[in-house]
This record gives structure tokens, C-alpha cells and sequence, in this order.
């Protein structure tokens, strides 16, 4: 047409962009051959310098040339002065600073250029900081320049005061931004450490950081950073170590340890009447090696003479703590412990001016929750700070809580009533602690999973019925003191836990989804280890469809007078 | 081009180099068409122009001397069954109320005496004892660094989806010249001068905002891109009805009324949501605000324009008009225009800025509206922050019942449109009355001229300019008394962006060539084949085109040469962060 400029077609602008890779790749291979024949040769010169160089600039991902590189460099600060050593290193800086221009997320290329700064006589660390900075402008996201960053930071000594407030200037452009936020996360406690006394002065910093976090939220409330953060900022303290229940039971001749946290069995060391004993330590499970909860049998016949008084101590060697325990005449056992509530297992440890302050947050959370009923970490922010505070009187409100996000939040409702129902126990167990009673009583709620078993390790009855339970998990063996289970009316399927209870005598199991018990020999009917049961209520579930049901398992279950199907 | 003769045929010929002329011609160019681009005026982009300090004092001058040539009779060269149009040689009838005055010690002439009669007369104080002491910059200083000035006559912003931003985009202009994000939005409220939260940083950042006002902000912003039914039952009723049922409070309602709708009072609801979508849709795109500005300056941007015609073959002539046009009597079109030389150049279109087009034959709104503006150098930021380069867009909503609402633009050196150490700050409103009885009631309450003796901590005014410009938007696109091929072009709006000035280049574009495409992307030059067989293939013609070609190009070349050569070093070194505009 008149006049019009002519263009270069797409086919032609291809065939041209082939032909210089062509021309590219030709160069590159013969570059990278030369370098790779100067190593063998081992020759450490300039040369070599310049034509690795070449190879790295193009692709800046190659680990090898990188390491020859190193050598070479390393040669060099053996036979020149330290002037023009520093020279080098420096002109090296400047190469990697042009890699990374190209790829600015090059494993090989941060990675060298930590090893450069380290081996520098005179590291200019106030430009690489600078450098830094310039990559997280560009990508905040940048994991291999945060990276580089910290290892910067420790060699230069950058006060925690001023990288708090980099991570300021980084949340005021973007508070999405995680790496941020956790880097707060482990700057505070060091700006701050956690001193019991005084408490106040820590109040102060806290406060702003509430406040930040709270901006954030309220900004963007469906920002999941900020919650991540505000969630570190209410944490719990760690939980010390220690030894929360010693029990011992003379029928069985057998001790039963409850620990703060899951631990092995290394360490452990029983002291019977002032003698070391020999024992085998298990946990109640073959499934566990880790195990919040260890038993032994004694010797036969050291403590089954009712008319004598035994002394137990057991130490936890690795931790140097201990608990005794005293077994008196005409006792059948005992237990020696801490309650939930002695450990506030399930709160946080909150000094009256926390508990302000965690009250003080909950209105705000309500306040938000106001606007933005729908949102779900709102509720569940919530429901944590309710819990914190007082897990008890909070408890309607929480179910209320837990109803709006199953409903907000149908993809995760399953987490829910797990999480539900973890605080339920929680709850249930902190009641029945109240009452000082054995009886362990929580149906109706539906439950979908059981967790804590460890803190039942001197429950004698528990009711679990009409809940939605589909097994009795391993940890279920952690009740070690259970006569009578009732779980009618779940939709148990699975007995795993069921598992050399020595005092059980009492299964009911009315209308749940037990099958056949040949077929599921392992999982439904570990019942045959259960020394003492004596009554066994199947009514309502499939097994009993089967035909001659009733002699099978009068034959896995010889001792059972009582079985109802 | 001196005294040498210029082709006798082009098929558009563009007087004016303002910025729809500048698209015009580009476009034009662009697809093929010869272009030929005068404007009378020594300078580029006529009301849209940027100038230096000196220059722009120059500019004041040539206003206040109008001058009128003598209308040579061109009856002359006629031929049968044609008749001439005469064009008016003088502009100067779009500026109006010319008066400036300048705050600073210093023995330098004040301009004052300059002020045309019509103008209320503002005798030059005498220096008072109590300025501040921070006042170090003279008169001379000033004029010493009157080339470190881009001042610009009108003051828009681009909106960063704006349709000027998109089409820098989709026809490849924006290469050619560089952009700033403006940094901050103010508002003026109850006397002081406050940050506008608008992006999502922003409100996070914000301290004068509660907590749940961060929360109702943001939930505001973000339900209002959607249309809803509720939205519609406010349809016709005004906007800030609208604000006051969605319980945002004061504050709130001030930031999204004013600042962010940019809207008085009494809009309906439905222009106000549109323009808040406007914003929003800009937001984010290019920074923290919605707006950019093009660095060294507004003018730029026409002649970024100019630029691409010349690339494609369009002729660029200065001090050079058109007297009159050829008109054919049968057929009521242009058959061609007699340049001020008398050289008689055919064309099928004439496209014409409407200050060259006498007032009997324009179709305006009456009464005619204008724009009240007003330039000042100031020594300090209105909300001075941890970086003396902030770029902020102030809105100060009428400060007296009838008043108009006042736009501004605070504009620092990085932007490379004013000196080192002051403030470039552009008022702008629709004319109630004159610039200076509509905008010095807004400077002096913001800044501290020697009009207001009070000592304050205020920013200093410099140096000021108040002028009238007629309002672009008021003249009409159709109806004029014109032959169908001659297309008028209007001069600035009084809007902050350049959606005016867009659409209306597109609609002339699409009478002269309805089955083009308007501003396709150029190709890249390493893309563009040059081969001697192909233009000779095509003839003599084409031959003579690539000539022009080559002409333009120089042209272009002088251009640049002649007016950013000498500065363009300087600015240079103190560049920093400028953004190239791309597609996401």
C-alpha cells in the first residue's frame, strides 16, 4: 500500500533471532571447553578469569565454573599483595553484581558472592547492604537476597534497632510480605528478651506491635501475613519440660510416666525403695517411639505385697528432673502429678497486665468481626483469644464462632471440627479436673476426633457416645486406668486403641460401623489383648450381619461372659 | 526550513501544535498519510506548551504586546470556483487576565509593571522586615536558573489507565520521553494539609485514620467497582447523600468526596461512582497513586507526538502559518490552504487549532467558560515529609460558598520542571471570576506571600503568574462554519486528565480515515526494512516521499537539538527512578 512502512515478517524475525543462538551457542560451547581444559591443565591465570567470566554472564547457573572460579581466586591470594587482592575480589563484585542484573534469583551467583564478601581483606558491607536493599525494592519476595541479607547483617553488625526498622519501611509499602513479618518475628524477642522480671517494660513494645499488625488487618483482613503474625505475637509460651504424673498400680506390678511433651525412652531411670530397678521401658503403642507416655512392669513380686509401703522415683536423666512417688500400705496404686490446671496446659501464661492486654484485643477482633462478619480469620482469631483468656466462659460463644466459619469456610469445615473439637476436650478435661473425679464424660458434642489422651492416663470411666468419632485411635492405649468405655452411637469403625488396657472390663459400642472381624482382625478386634474385659456391646453395628458372628468372636474373646449383638 | 519552497501536495495539513493536533498528525503520519505540521509560534504545543523561566517570561510578554499582522490580500491566486477563508493570525484571545508578581528581595525589575489595564492591579509590596529568614532565593537566583524551569500552561495529570496513557502505550510514543509517579495525595481540610489514603499502603500507613475507619475506607473502595442495585437507588441524588448512608464518617466522606472522586457536592451519585472507578482503576497500576507526570514537563508529551509524525514522514514547520483556505464553492471542501508566505499546498484535510478560526464561524458554549490558573515558585513543600521529592496532588475544596474547588499540583525538581531547592505549584479551577480573584484567596490562606503577614511556618511564595485560558471542553466539535474537511481542534479542558483531548483526536482521526486503524504500534527501527529496489519498484512518487522522509527526520532531529540539547546534560545527572511506561 501507498506509503507504508515496510516490516520485517514474524518468519524473518525468527529466522534471525536462530541464527545469532546459533552464532551464540557456538561461542559458548567453545568458551566453556577452553575453561574446562585450563582446569584440568590446572592453570589459574587472568585468562582464565576472563573466560569463565564469558560463560558465567550468559548462564550464571554454573555451579562448576563458579568453583574453578574459586581456585582461581584463592591461587591468587597466595602470590599477590593484599591491595591487589582487594582489587580483584572487588572487580569480582561487580561482575556478580551484572549476573544477578540478569537473573536476579541465581542460586550460583548469591552463593559466590557470600563467598567473596567472607574472604574480602576489606568487605564494604554498607554497599552490599545497600545492594540488598535495591533487589528487595525491586522483588520483596527475593529469598535468595533475604538470604544473602542476614548472612550481611551478622558480618557487619547492623543493629537489631535499625533492622526493625528496615522491616518497617518494607511493611509500610507492602504488608503482604511474610519474609517481613517473620523477620520481625525473630528480631523482637531479641530486642526484647522475655525476662520475668519485671514484666512491664516488654508491655510497651508489644503494645505497637498489636497496633501494627492490627492496621494491617483492619486494612486488609483477608491478608492471611498479617494474621500469621498477630498468631506468633498472642503465642503461647513454651511449655518446660517435665514430668507430670507418675502413677503406679500394684495389681499389675506395672509404672506408668506422663511427660510434657512427646519424648523416647533414653534416659529414664527407675528408683524402687531406693535401688535402681531394671526395667523395660515401652510406650503403649508399638506405633509410637516418640511417646508422651512410658510404662514398665516390675520385677514379680516386688510390690505386690499389699502390706508393705514402697517409694518410687523416676528420673529424666537427659533433664535432670525427677518425681517420686509413695505407694502406701493397703493401697492398690497411686499417682503422684501436676493437673491441666497446676499447668495451665491449656492457656498461655498470662501476667494480669497480658490479660488487659488480650481483652483489650478481643474487642478490637470483635470490633473488626463487626464489620466483616464473614471473615473467617477474624472468627478464628477470635476463638484463640477466647481461648486464651477463659476457655471455659468463652465456651458458647466459641461454638457460635466455630458454627460461622464451618459455614464461611465449607472447604475447611472438617478442620474445624477437628479443631473444635480439641478444644472441647480441652475444656472437658479442665471440668473434670475441677470436679477431682476419675470419670471422664463428653457426649453429645460432636466430636470428630480425640486428642490428649495423655492427660486421661487416670481416667477410670469415659463416655464418648453420640459424637462423630470414626476410631479409637492408638493413643487411646494412653488409658491405662480404663474399666468402663462407652461410645455408642459414633461411627467407629477402628479399636486400634484398644490395646493391652489392663483394667478394661466394659465396651459399649451400640450402633457404630464395626465390620467383620476376621477381615479387620487387626484394627477391630485388638480387643483380645484387653485382659479383664468382660462385657462387650456390639448391638447396631454391620459385624453383626455376619453369619456365625457370635462363635468367632467367642473364640478371640474367650474371657467375655457378656456379649450383646 | 528557511526560505526553501515546500511540496505543493500533502493530504493533511495541520496548523497548531497542540496536543490533539499532535495526535492528529501522528496518527495520520503514522498509516501513511503526508503530513504537513505549522504552527505561527516560535515554540511547540501551543496552550499545552512548557516553558522555561525566561521563556515563559517572554511568553508573558508577547501577551501583553499583541501583535496583529497585516492580512495580505491573497484573492489573487484563486482559481475558478474557489473562494478563501481568512484565519485569524492572533491566539492570544484563549489567555486572558495576565498578571504576575514576585515575593522576593531583590533588585531585579519587578514584572508588575507589565499588567494589562484589565487586570485588578496588585502594586508590588514592599519587602516587610519579618519574612523569614529561610528566604535565601533572589530574583536572580531565578532568572540564573530560569532553564532548570519546565512550566507548563495547563496542569493535567495522566491517569495511569487513562486513555493518554493507553495510547502512549499501544502506539509505541511513549519511548520517546520518561514519567514520574506523583507520589501523594493531599487534601486541604479545616486549614491544614493532610495525606489522602487512597492506595492500600496508604490506609495501612495512615495515622489520622482509626483502625475501623481503615476498615470502612478500604470496604468502600473495594464495593464501589462493582455496580449494585443499591448504588442505583442513589441514581440522580448527590453523591454525597450517598457517602453519608454508607456511615464512613467525616473524614472519610471528605477524602472520597474530594479527593479521590474529585467531585463537588451536589454531583449525582452516579457521575461521582464513575470517577471514583476511574481513580481506583488507575491505582496500583504504576505506583501509589493514579497518576503520572511526564518528566521535564506537560509539553513534552505533544511533541513526543510531533515526534513520531516526523519519524514517519510528516514535515515540521515554525513561524509558519496558513492565511486563508481554498475553498471550492460547489463542493463546500477545502481543496487546499495559502501558507503565510503565499505558497498555495493542496490537501484533502485540514485539521486547525480553534484559536486560528475566527469567532463568527466557532460554535462555543455560551457564555464561554475558562480556566482560572495559577503558577507559583515556592522555597518549601505544603506538607514538608522525609523526602524534599514528593509530587503531590492537592485537592482544596471550595473554601467559601460559590468559590470554585481548587486542583493542584505541587511539583518538586525531580521532575526536572523547576529549580533545586523550590517547588513548581500549579492551581487550577473552572473560572468563576478571574485567576486571581478565584486562586489568591487558596494561595494565600496555603502559603505565605507578603500579602499575608502573618509568620508562619508556611511555604514561601517565590514568584506568581494568574492567568485566564478558555476552557477547551467549551468549544464544540461539530457545527461550526466550515467546510466538512476542515476539522477543529479544541485547547486544553479544565479536567485533570486528558480524556478531552483524546477522544477528540480519535473522532477526527476517524472522519479523515474511517477504515484506519488509529495509532497502531510502530515497529521497532531494527524491524523496518530499507531497501532501494522496493521504493524504486514503486515509482517516482515514493521516491520523493522517502526525500520528505529524510527531511522530517532532521527536522526532528533540529528539534531536539535546538531545545534539549543544552539542558538535557545537566537534567540528566539528577535523574533518577524515572519509569518508562510498559504494558503489565
Amino acid at each position: 500500500q501507498h506509503g507504508r512502512l515496510k516490516v520485517k515478517s514474524t518468519a524473518q524475525q525468527e529466522e534471525q533471532k536462530r541464527q545469532e543462538r546459533e552464532k551464540k551457542l557456538k561461542i559458548f560451547v567453545a568458551v566453556r571447553d577452553a575453561c574446562f581444559s585450563k582446569r584440568k591443565e590446572g592453570i589459574w591465570d587472568d585468562e582464565a578469569l576472563k573466560l569463565t567470566q564469558q560463560v558465567l554472564s550468559s548462564n550464571p547457573d554454573f555451579a562448576t565454573l563458579w568453583n574453578y572460579r574459586k581456585e582461581i581466586l584463592m591461587h591468587q591470594e597466595t602470590v599477590k599483595e593484599k591491595d591487589e587482592v582487594q582489587t580483584i575480589y572487588g572487580a569480582e563484585l561487580s561482575f556478580l553484581e551484572s549476573c544477578l542484573q540478569t537473573n536476579p534469583k541465581s542460586y550460583g551467583s548469591w552463593y559466590h558472592r557470600g563467598w567473596v564478601s567472607s574472604r574480602m581483606p576489606k568487605p564494604d558491607w554498607a554497599r552490599e547492604l545497600t545492594l540488598c536493599d535495591r533487589c528487595l525494592s525491586l522483588d520483596e519476595r527475593n529469598f535468595h537476597c533475604w538470604d544473602y541479607r542476614r548472612m550481611v547483617v551478622k558480618m557487619s553488625g547492623v543493629s537489631v534497632d535499625q533492622e526493625l526498622a528496615f522491616t518497617d519501611r518494607l511493611i509500610g509499602s507492602n504488608f503482604s510480605n511474610y519474609s517481613s513479618w517473620h523477620y520481625r518475628s525473630t528480631l523482637l524477642p531479641l530486642l526484647h528478651p522475655e525476662s520475668p522480671e519485671p514484666p512491664s517494660p516488654c508491655l510497651k513494645p508489644l503494645l505497637k506491635e498489636y497496633e501494627l499488625v492490627q492496621n494491617a488487618f483492619f486494612t486488609d483482613p483477608n491478608d492471611q501475613s498479617a494474621w500469621f503474625y498477630y498468631r506468633w505475637l498472642l503465642g503461647r509460651a513454651e511449655r518446660e519440660d517435665m514430668i507430670s504424673c507418675v502413677y503406679v498400680s500394684r495389681d499389675e506390678e506395672r509404672v506408668a510416666v506422663a511427660f510434657s511433651r512427646p519424648v523416647n525412652s533414653v534416659g529414664l531411670l527407675l528408683v524402687l525403695d531406693g535401688q535402681p530397678q531394671r526395667v523395660e521401658w515401652r510406650s503403649v503403642h508399638p506405633r509410637f517411639k516418640h511417646s508422651p507416655l512410658w510404662i514398665c512392669d516390675l520385677p514379680p513380686g516386688t510390690i505386690s505385697d499389699i502390706s508393705y509401703e514402697h517409694n518410687l522415683t523416676v528420673h529424666w536423666t537427659e533433664k535432670h528432673i525427677h518425681r517420686d512417688c509413695a505407694l502406701y500400705t493397703g493401697r492398690t496404686e497411686s499417682y503422684c502429678r501436676d493437673s491441666a490446671m497446676d499447668q495451665e496446659l491449656f492457656r498461655s501464661e498470662l501476667s494480669v497486665e497480658k490479660t488487659s492486654v488480650l481483652q483489650s484485643e478481643l474487642q478490637s477482633c470483635n470490633q473488626l468481626q463487626e464489620l466483616e462478619p464473614l471473615n473467617k480469620w477474624c472468627s478464628l482469631t477470635i476463638i484463640l483469644l477466647m481461648r486464651a483468656l477463659d476457655p471455659l466462659g468463652y465456651e458458647k460463644e466459641m461454638l457460635a464462632h466455630f458454627q460461622t466459619l464451618r459455614e464461611v469456610d465449607s472447604m475447611r469445615s472438617a478442620y474445624y471440627s477437628d479443631l473444635c473439637s480439641k478444644f472441647m476436650i480441652e475444656n472437658t478435661i479442665l471440668k473434670m479436673e475441677y470436679a477431682e473425679v476419675r470419670v471422664f464424660s463428653i457426649s453429645d458434642k460432636n466430636l470428630t476426633t480425640l486428642c490428649h489422651l495423655d492427660q486421661l492416663l487416670l481416667v477410670t470411666h469415659i463416655n464418648l457416645s453420640s459424637n462423630q468419632l470414626q476410631r479409637l485411635p492408638p493413643q487411646f492405649a494412653m488409658l491405662q486406668c480404663l474399666e468402663v468405655l462407652e461410645a455408642d452411637n459414633n461411627s467407629i469403625e477402628n479399636l486400634e486403641g484398644l490395646y493391652h488396657l489392663p483394667k478394661l472390663e466394659e465396651v459399649l459400642l451400640k450402633n457404630n460401623k464395626l465390620i467383620a472381624a476376621k477381615h479387620h482382625q487387626q484394627s477391630a478386634m485388638p480387643l483380645a489383648s484387653c485382659p479383664k474385659l468382660k462385657r462387650l456391646d456390639l448391638r447396631g453395628n454391620p459385624v453383626t450381619q455376619i453369619a456365625n458372628v457370635e462363635s468367632e468372636l467367642a473364640e478371640l474373646l474367650p474371657a467375655v461372659k457378656d456379649l450383646l449383638l | 526550513m528557511a526560505a526553501e519552497e515546500l511540496p505543493s501536495e500533502f493530504d493533511v495539513v495541520i496548523l497548531g501544535t497542540g496536543l490533539v493536533e499532535s495526535v492528529v498528525a501522528a496518527a495520520c503520519s503514522r498509516v501513511g498519510q503526508r503530513v504537513l505540521h505549522l504552527d505561527r509560534r516560535s515554540y511547540y504545543a501551543a496552550n499545552w506548551a512548557s516553558f522555561t523561566f525566561n521563556g515563559l517570561l517572554t511568553w508573558i510578554q508577547q501577551h501583553h504586546e499583541s501583535q496583529s499582522e497585516e492580512v495580505q490580500d491573497r484573492s489573487s491566486l484563486l482559481e475558478e470556483g474557489e473562494e478563501l477563508i481568512y484565519l485569524c493570525n492572533s491566539d492570544s484571545a484563549s489567555i486572558s487576565n495576565l498578571q504576575t508578581h514576585d515575593f522576593v528581595q531583590s533588585q531585579a525589575p519587578h514584572t508588575d509593571g507589565e499588567e494589562p489595564e484589565t487586570a485588578q492591579p496588585q502594586p508590588p509590596t514592599a519587602p516587610s522586615q519579618s519574612e523569614p529568614v529561610r528566604k535565601k532565593i533572589s530574583y536572580t537566583h531565578l532568572v540564573k536558573e530560569g532553564r532548570r524551569f519546565n512550566i507548563d500552561l495547563v496542569s493535567k495529570l495522566m491517569f495511569s489507565r487513562g486513555s493518554l496513557v493507553d495510547l502512549l502505550i499501544k502506539s509505541n510514543v511513549s519511548r520517546y520521553a520518561e514519567f514520574k509517579n506523583i507520589t501523594r495525595i493531599l487534601t486541604y481540610r479545616n486549614g491544614n494539609t493532610e495525606q489522602v489514603p487512597c492506595s492500600r499502603a496508604d490506609v495501612f500507613a495512615s495515622r489520622q485514620l482509626s483502625v475501623v475507619e481503615k476498615r470502612k475506607l478500604m470496604r468502600f473502595l473495594t464495593s464501589c467497582v462493582e455496580e449494585t442495585e443499591e448504588q442505583q437507588v442513589y441514581n440522580g441524588r448527590p453523591y454525597l447523600e450517598f457517602l453519608r448512608d454508607q456511615h464512613l464518617g467525616d473524614n472519610l466522606q471528605h477524602f472520597l468526596l474530594h479527593s479521590i472522586a474529585m467531585v463537588t457536592e451536589d454531583t449525582p451519585t452516579e457521575v461521582g461512582l464513575t470517577s471514583t472507578r476511574h481513580f481506583l482503576r488507575s491505582l496500583g497500576r504504576y505506583g501509589n497513586t493514579p497518576f503520572l507526570f511526564p518528566v521535564y514537563g506537560l509539553g513534552e508529551i505533544p511533541q513526543c507526538f510531533c515526534r513520531m509524525c516526523a519519524v514517519f514522514g510528516g514535515i515540521y514547520c515554525l513561524r509558519h502559518s496558513v492565511q486563508c483556505l481554498l475553498v471550492d464553492k460547489n463542493t463546500n471542501r477545502c481543496k487546499g490552504v495559502i501558507d503565510s508566505r503565499g505558497q498555495r499546498i493542496s490537501c484533502s484535510h485540514f485539521v486547525v487549532e480553534d484559536g486560528f478560526v475566527s469567532a463568527e464561524r466557532k460554535k462555543v458554549a455560551t457564555p464561554p467558560r475558562s480556566i482560572s490558573r495559577a503558577v507559583l515558585i515556592t522555597d518549601a513543600s505544603i506538607l514538608p515529609s522525609d523526602s524534599d521529592q514528593q509530587v503531590s496532588m492537592v485537592t482544596v475544596p471550595p473554601i467559601a460558598a460559590g468559590s470554585p474547588s481548587v486542583t493542584m499540583v505541587e511539583l518538586c525538581s525531580a521532575t526536572m520542571t523547576c529549580a533545586p531547592g523550590t517547588y513548581l505549584v500549579h492551581l487550577t479551577c473552572q473560572s468563576v471570576g478571574s485567576a486571581h480573584e478565584d486562586l489568591s484567596p487558596v494561595v494565600t490562606r496555603m502559603f505565605h506571600t507578603s500579602e499575608s503577614h502573618d509568620q508562619d511556618e508556611r511555604p514561601s511564595v517565590l514568584w506568581c503568574l494568574y492567568f485566564n485560558m478558555a476552557d477547551g471542553s467549551a468549544a464544540q466539535v461539530e457545527g461550526h462554519d466550515l467546510p466538512s474537511n476542515v476539522h477543529m481542534c479544541s485547547g486544553p479542558d479544565g479536567g485533570l486528565g486528558h480524556e478531552h483531548a483524546i477522544t477528540q483526536a480519535q473522532s477526527i482521526f476517524d472522519k479523515i480515515l474511517p477504515q484506519e486503524d488509529f495509532c497502531p504500534p510502530a515497529p521497532n527501527p531494527e524491524d523496518i526494512i530499507y531497501t532501494e529496489e522496493e521504493t524504486k519498484k514503486e515509482g517516482v512518487e515514493e521516491e520523493e516521499e522517502k526525500e520528505t522522509t529524510k527531511e522530517g527526520e532532521e527536522e526532528e532531529e533540529e528539534k531536539t537539538n535546538e531545545e534539549e540539547k543544552e539542558t538535557k546534560k545537566e537534567k540528566e545527572e539528577e535523574e533518577e527512578e524515572t519509569k518508562p511506561l510498559k504494558e503489565e
